[in-house]
């Protein structure tokens, strides 16, 4: 587990952070969320040691974080970085070599890494050679290939073409089944809901929510019901009247809909499905929960409006 | 420590495996060697020995030269007129390389003609000048004075005046040896500039490269600045020793087995004569600066006290303008922002030359002094002061100059750490000595 207390970080008497408090849960996948300049690089850093916090303290696992910490964390930046004269299988060992492991151990992961990938053919090629997608991979390899406890990732998906996206998704899945604790910065709130069980949601320096991303979403009311049901959309229309209003529609069979309502005023989901018994032939009525993207954008809109007052 | 080695191990294996290192490697010590072979070959260039035929019709020198006529030159007389064409073209003049005309007015207008085949090295025209000149002053001391040849020579020695430092009166300190240690002092700077110029540029493509931020969440900062400048100057001393290897190798090959003649002491017996009569000719003459040269690489410089001062200045002034170097690379905003900061970093680096001939030329000037203790120009003074021979009391100033040199580059390593450490993921900006500022005062 690892505990933010307090942290706060400053550049030029500018904040990059003010007093932000988390708690990242160990064998869980934590998205740190919020638009540019929010924070969240400046937080990642910090926590992997390469900047100092102004105020506050890391925990991991109930110790302060240290030089010792190092090889429990694989760092992956937003701006990869790799020597371009150097062989892939060369930096790898590098890397592996910086976070702990010995020379033997390094070229073992190595291999295993490069097999798993199935780009053991790339071992001797130079960096500077490889495409930027394949020069990402081993960029991830990087920083994975030391088996830490701790993975943080600030844009993992970027540049990444949807196969990859899907292998790296899988693999950060199976890392977390085997206990390991990832933290990612990303801006792919699609991701975001797939594989995050926990987000923290950072706004001008500022924590400004935090919670388990189901629970986010369910705070978040938008008032909006899907609703499918076999009948004609006239019906349909009598039966919402101007108490609810229609937003999307979509055909999912012979005379079968799946429509998107949303509620007027202080109606109720027992209202909406009082309102359709009996007029249509109803197969399911479901709250919709907003979209990470629509959670993301309401928590910053409500943020700014509190800050406008 | 371990990851500052592992940092050390990869700079260098970057070094190693650049075509243009490799190449360095062996052209370098082959293009110095190239050179002393042409300056050992063509210093001194031309017949080193010469059967000279003597045309003298009115045997105004009685078929005779000298008593101890030097082994490089072989007379013959000849007491029949004799011109060039005839000595030119003429068969049993074959085996004579010149022929010297001594026409019958050399006593007024002194002076002979010698035609060659040939041309005679310097040496053996010295010689034979020498010796020519010689006799014709035996005949005019005896045709125009009453004087012996002795007494005679004795009012002709010239008076010399030998300018004595009074702290040195043996004058074991010689100037021209002090030239060696410039020499040596100027390898250093060579090489502190050429890697210099190589960690600015690996840390600026670190920076480009962004790789530095990987490697930060590994390692200090400190740690990865150290084991950039000891990686990178593991591969310079590595360079000079292998060039020291190759160099020395070759000297001794040209020393064996090339130039046995111009090395062998016994071949020089003859010019001892010209400082007998502190001819100032000869004593300015190219042969004499030539002479100088080898004797002083090989025969008047201790290595075994010049090699280890050198290493100790080498490491400590490289750390020392390293840490220069690595902060300019940390802090510019780009390469071509940091190129500007090299300029007076290479101002300094030339300023040792400077010290240097101050070391040489006035070594008990405050400003030697100065230059001897300032960490900029310590190497260069230093090395200056060994190769001249040192009292114990300058062996001491050597000592606590190096102590001093290396006290500097541990500030300046500490100061480069704190702006490498604030610069190093900053990118894009102008470097300006506000900001410099600021990161110093920054933890």
């Amino acid at each position: 587990m690892i505990h933010i207390d307090q942290l706060s970080k400053s550049f030029n008497r500018k904040p990059a952070l003010s007093d932000v408090s988390l708690t990242i849960p160990s064998g869980q996948i934590y998205g740190l969320l919020g638009p540019n300049g929010a924070g969240k690089t400046t937080l990642i850093r910090i926590m992997n040691q390469i900047l100092k916090a102004d105020q506050g303290i890391i925990q991991v696992d109930g110790k302060l974080l240290s030089a010792n910490h190092w090889k429990d964390f694989g760092y992956l930046p937003e701006e990869r970085g790799l020597y371009k004269s150097m062989s892939v299988s060369d930096t790898l060992v590098f890397l592996a070599r910086l976070r702990g492991l010995t020379k033997y151990d390094a070229q073992e992961s190595v291999r295993f890494w490069l097999e798993k990938f199935e780009i053991s053919s790339w071992a001797k090629t130079k960096i500077e050679a490889l495409s930027k997608g394949m020069a990402q991979k081993v960029q991830f390899i990087a920083a994975v290939v030391h088996q830490p406890n701790y993975l943080i990732l600030d844009e993992p998906l970027s540049g990444f073409d949807p196969i990859n996206v899907e292998l790296i998704l899988s693999e950060l899945k199976s890392m977390k089944a085997e206990g390991k604790t990832i933290i990612l910065s990303t801006h792919n709130m699609k991701s975001v809901e797939e594989i995050c069980d926990h987000v923290a949601l950072l706004h001008k320096s500022k924590l400004i929510a935090e919670g388990k991303v189901h629970a986010l979403r369910e705070k978040t009311i938008n008032g909006e019901f899907i609703v499918r049901f076999s009948g004609n959309m006239i019906a349909l229309a009598n039966a919402l009247w101007t108490e609810f209003e229609l937003i999307d529609t979509k055909e999912i069979g012979e005379n079968r809909f799946q429509i998107v309502v949303r509620q007027r005023g202080e109606r109720t989901f027992e209202e909406l499905a009082s309102n359709l018994m009996g007029k249509l032939k109803l197969e399911a009525i479901e709250k919709r929960l907003p979209s990470m993207q629509e959670v993301f954008l309401e928590l910053i809109a409500k943020e700014e409006m509190n800050n406008e007052e | 420590m371990r990851n500052s080695f592992l940092i050390a191990s990869r700079e260098f294996m970057d070094r190693w495996s650049s075509r243009s290192y490799q190449l360095m490697l062996v052209v370098g010590p082959l293009l110095i060697l190239v050179f002393t072979y042409f300056l050992l070959k063509f210093g001194d260039q031309g017949k080193s020995s010469l059967r000279v035929l003597i045309a003298d019709p009115t045997d105004l020198l009685g078929n005779k030269i000298t008593s101890n006529p030097t082994k490089a030159v072989e007379y013959s007389f000849y007491t029949t007129y004799l011109d060039f064409e005839e000595f030119r073209d003429g068969n049993r003049f074959k085996e004579f390389d010149a022929f010297v005309e001594i026409n019958e007015k050399i006593l007024n207008n002194k002076t002979v003609k010698l035609f060659y085949r040939e041309r005679p090295s310097m040496e053996v025209k010295i010689k034979l000048k020498f010796e020519l000149e010689r006799r014709v002053e035996e005949i005019m001391i005896d045709q125009f004075t009453d004087l012996s040849i002795d007494k005679y020579r004795q009012i002709k020695q010239p008076l010399n005046i030998d300018f004595l430092n009074v702290y040195d009166p043996k004058n074991q300190a010689e100037n021209e040896r002090g030239w060696v240690g410039l020499f040596f002092g100027a390898i250093i700077l060579f090489f502190i500039g050429l890697f210099g110029m190589t960690i600015l540029r690996s840390t600026s493509k670190d920076k480009s490269n962004r790789v530095v931020e990987v490697l930060l969440a590994s390692v200090r900062s400190s740690e990865l600045m150290l084991g950039k400048i000891i990686g990178i100057g593991l591969s310079a001393l590595f360079q000079l020793l292998v060039w020291a290897f190759f160099i020395i190798i070759g000297l001794l090959i040209f020393k064996e087995y090339i130039f046995i003649d111009i090395f062998d002491p016994s071949n020089y017996e003859g010019m001892q004569f010209a400082t007998d009569v502190k001819n100032d000719i000869l004593l300015n003459s190219n042969a004499s600066r030539y002479n100088m040269f080898i004797e002083l690489i090989y025969h008047r410089i201790n290595y075994g006290v010049m090699i280890p001062v050198f290493l100790m200045f080498f490491v400590a002034s490289y750390f020392f303008y390293a840490a220069f170097f690595m902060t300019i690379g940390a802090t510019a905003g780009s390469e071509s922002d940091g190129q500007q900061f090299i300029i007076p970093i290479f101002l300094l680096l030339l300023l040792s030359f400077y010290a240097g001939f101050e070391a040489i030329y006035a070594p008990e000037s405050f400003l030697a002094l100065f230059f001897a203790y300032f960490p900029f120009t310590a190497a260069m003074t230093a090395l200056i002061n060994v190769s001249i021979g040192v009292t114990t009391s300058g062996a001491f100033q050597i000592f606590f100059a190096f102590l001093f040199l290396l006290l500097n580059a541990f500030v300046f390593i500490a100061i480069a750490a704190r702006l490498f450490k604030n610069g190093i993921l900053n990118s894009g900006h102008r470097i300006n000595l506000k900001t410099i500022f600021q990161w110093l005062k920054k933890r």
